[in-house]
């Protein structure tokens, strides 16, 4: 199938109400099960060369659904369209193609490496997968690649144990530019490397785009990284995007008190920052039977009944995309918003702003 | 798509220190030069001469056909009779005319009866009549049949072994990569499968087995119907690994990249757990060893006139008091293999330790 026929979306990636519930075994009886709604109902959509950050406390199904979107997970429902090609029911073979498209960076790179494979052998893998080029011109390639990202040449007959997590953070960038791909899930790909590396490999990140032109969902726990790099934030809860807009729009008018609460935890170096610190109640719920209703609402600065707790929210766009989750316990003047009049509640059926120009460094 | 063992660095540390493990490494030298020197065991046991000079010119007549006695002069019924080269050495010896035979180190090969003062008996160990550990119950040397049972006994082991690995990690993989209803199937069958009886089985299948059937069928027979019931072992450790290393990141990278799922087994999970599963295969040896030798011994084993370990044991044991030698030499012998295995297997286990290779950051 000619690919840039179907392109007719102006969307890199579209995802809509992507679901990936996992089965969870309890008690001795395998037949009694309940479900880990990891990732309950999302859509996200990603432009050619922007860069959508996806933040969120640790468990709330971030890594679940970036792996549902490079298709190692079978997502439970939802579509997932790459260039306006379906890829959840694509087949391993329809899949190939667009396996050089899409690339993942994971967050612990030793992990991501195999250990009895040389640089060199890591770097061929995707050449050889894909039956691209001669064993000179692969060689030529691992050389290219060991340049782009900094790391000396003579790298390529080591084996992973012998660099250090930033190096072999740089080695699985490699492999997942290698291919040249629209499309890069970063993982939290800085999180388990010592913060004097961690502006280095972001750096890398981002000269990697303004060079190659590609798309990343990058993934962190910690707002402060992603708003180095995104231009757009989706911030994630228990399985759901609570609130999306372009970086600056988010942290100059963050609605949801999610949001609130991770931007007032980054650290501020100016003392004179009058910022009030909105503090969380209780621990994340898990997701295996999660509380009925707003699945915030218990945990909400904003104190309210478990009556009202129960009552579902809605995902509305506040303003010109901004879309948030509105409940009583998510935003504040909650009977504002419902006085406008508002579109229907679909996050895809306006395309939000442009991408906003990066902010300063970290 | 081949299966290439690279010598990566762990691997290389893996040997240095199994090298460096003296009483497993020499064990292991052992066996390696017993198994393999066994495969020339004709020119070490063997009632042929390995070389003889008749008339100025040498001929070894160790491998190929069988020579008559007329090759070497001999005349009358002997002319077309097989040549018996511990007669003929005397003979030429008494003749005194430059001939001579030089006989192996044992001078006996294992199927042959040698009557002792015109009766088959077993005779205890004599240097001077060639019988080194005697004869045993029909005038059979101790010696060539442990030897030639060894050789056996170790290439079965051997073929045991690599049949066992191909099926239990064939199966394994399969079972732990694909899960699913592939999994649950297989997982249910093994259930039942490892509840039927070997024993039982064992004596069942050679009962229906017709007397006619080559020695080379019957001996394959066995090898398959011990593979058979071994192989199921091996699939619980091989589902186990090969589920635990396709979720991990390496693999799933791999996977992202659009490895097929041979390549993902083959290049990526396979290799990294061969070092657990590896450290099974002088276990497994053993287990083949004494396997067969238990069967052996009920009689179930190698078809007669097989030499085997087993075979002795029980002419040993049902002789207990004429003639203890039997049993002495089986038993050492049989005690001797299995220590040296063990100890190659106590080595490889403690230098494979994948705990001695987790990498703390
Ligand atoms: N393969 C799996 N089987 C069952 N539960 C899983 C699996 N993977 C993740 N989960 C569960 O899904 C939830 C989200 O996990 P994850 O996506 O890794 O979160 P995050 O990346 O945001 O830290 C967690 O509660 C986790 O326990
Ligand atoms: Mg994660």
């Amino acid at each position: 199938m000619n690919r840039e026929a179907t392109g007719e979306s102006d969307y890199l990636l579209e995802v809509e109400d992507l679901k990936v519930h996992f089965p969870v075994r309890s008690g001795v009886f395998a037949r009694a099960r309940n479900w880990c709604k990891a990732v309950d109902g999302i859509s996200i959509r990603i432009r050619s060369g922007e860069t959508y950050g996806l933040v969120g406390e640790s468990g709330c199904g971030k890594s679940t659904l970036g792996k549902a979107i490079c298709k190692l997970l079978k997502p439970t429902s939802g579509k997932i369209r790459f260039d306006g090609f379906d890829l959840t029911s694509a087949s391993r073979k329809e899949m190939q193609p667009y396996r050089r498209d899409i690339q993942f960076i994971f967050q612990d790179p030793a992990e991501s490496l195999n250990s009895r494979f040389s640089v060199r052998e890591i770097f061929e893998e995707p050449f050889v997968i894909h039956k691209m080029g001669d064993s000179a011109e692969r060689s030529r390639k691992v050389n290219a690649l060991l340049d782009k990202v900094g790391l000396p040449r003579s790298s390529a007959d080591r084996f992973p144990f012998e660099f250090s997590g930033g190096q072999r953070q740089r080695i699985g960038i490699a492999r997942a530019i290698a291919l040249e791909p629209k499309l890069i899930v970063c993982d939290e790909p800085v999180s388990a490397l010592d913060v004097s590396v961690q502006s280095q490999i972001l750096n890398l990140l981002m000269d990697i785009q303004s060079e190659m032109g590609l798309s990343y969902m990058f993934i962190a726990h910690d707002l402060a990284v992603v708003r180095v790099i995104s231009d757009r934030i989706g911030v994630m809860y228990l399985g759901n995007i609570v609130e999306e807009a372009s970086a600056t729009e988010l942290f100059t008018n963050p609605l949801h008190e999610y949001t609130k609460a991770l931007i007032s935890a980054i650290p501020i170096p100016d003392p004179t920052f009058q910022g009030e610190r909105v503090l969380l109640r209780g621990d994340v719920p898990s997701p295996i039977d999660p509380p009925p209703g707003c699945a915030f609402a218990r945990r909400s600065p904003i104190e309210v009944s478990e009556e009202v707790a129960s009552q579902p929210s809605e995902y509305i766009q506040a303003s010109e995309g901004h879309w948030v989750e509105v409940h009583p316990a998510t935003v504040r003047n909650y009977d504002e918003p419902k006085a406008h009049p508002r579109p229907t509640v679909n996050p895809l059926a306006e395309p939000p702003e442009a991408p906003n120009p990066k902010l300063g460094g970290l | 798509m081949a299966f290439k063992l690279r010598l990566n660095p762990i691997t290389i540390r893996r040997l240095k220190r199994f090298r460096a493990i003296k009483r497993g490494f020499y064990a292991f030298l052992a066996l390696c030069v017993a198994s393999i020197g066994s495969l020339g065991l004709e020119l070490v046991a063997n009632s042929r001469a390995l070389i003889v000079s008749y008339d100025g010119s040498l001929s070894f007549p160790t491998y190929g056909g069988v020579k008559l006695g007329s090759a070497y002069g001999l005349e009358g019924d002997a002319a077309n009779t097989p040549v018996n080269y511990r007669e003929l050495r005397e003979r030429f010896r008494n003749e005194g005319k430059g001939n001579w035979v030089l006989m192996p180190l044992v001078e006996y090969n294992p199927n042959e009866n040698n009557s002792y003062e015109g009766i088959l008996r077993a005779t205890a160990p004599s240097w001077d009549r060639g019988h080194y550990l005697g004869t045993d119950t029909t005038g059979r040397d101790v010696l060539a049949r442990l030897l030639y049972g060894f050789r056996i006994a170790i290439f079965f082991a051997l073929a045991f072994s690599i049949l066992v690995y191909a099926i239990g990690i064939l199966i394994g993989c399969l079972m732990g990569y694909f899960g699913g209803w592939f999994d649950l199937i297989a997982q249910r069958f093994i259930e039942i499968w490892s509840n039927i009886p070997f024993l039982y089985t064992v004596i069942i299948v050679f009962s229906i087995l017709p007397l006619s059937l080559g020695l080379f069928s019957r001996v394959t027979v066995l090898l398959l119907a011990l593979v058979a019931f071994s192989w199921v072992g091996l699939t619980y450790y091989m589902r186990t690994a090969a589920y635990k290393e396709k979720a991990r990141d390496y693999t799933q990278a791999a996977i992202a990249l659009g490895a097929s799922p041979l390549r993902v087994v083959f290049r990526h999970i396979l290799p990294n757990s061969l070092a657990t599963i590896v450290t099974f295969l002088p276990f497994m040896v053993a287990s083949a060893i004494t396997s067969v030798t238990a069967l052996d011994f009920l009689g179930f084993g190698f078809p007669p006139p097989t030499p085997s370990m087993g075979e002795l044991l029980k002419q040993g044991t049902d002789n207990l008091s004429t003639a203890p030698w039997i049993v002495t030499a089986a038993f050492i012998s049989l005690v001797l293999i299995l220590t040296l295995v063990t100890f190659v297997g106590e080595a490889i286990r403690e230098a494979f330790d994948p705990k001695k290779f987790t990498l703390y950051q």
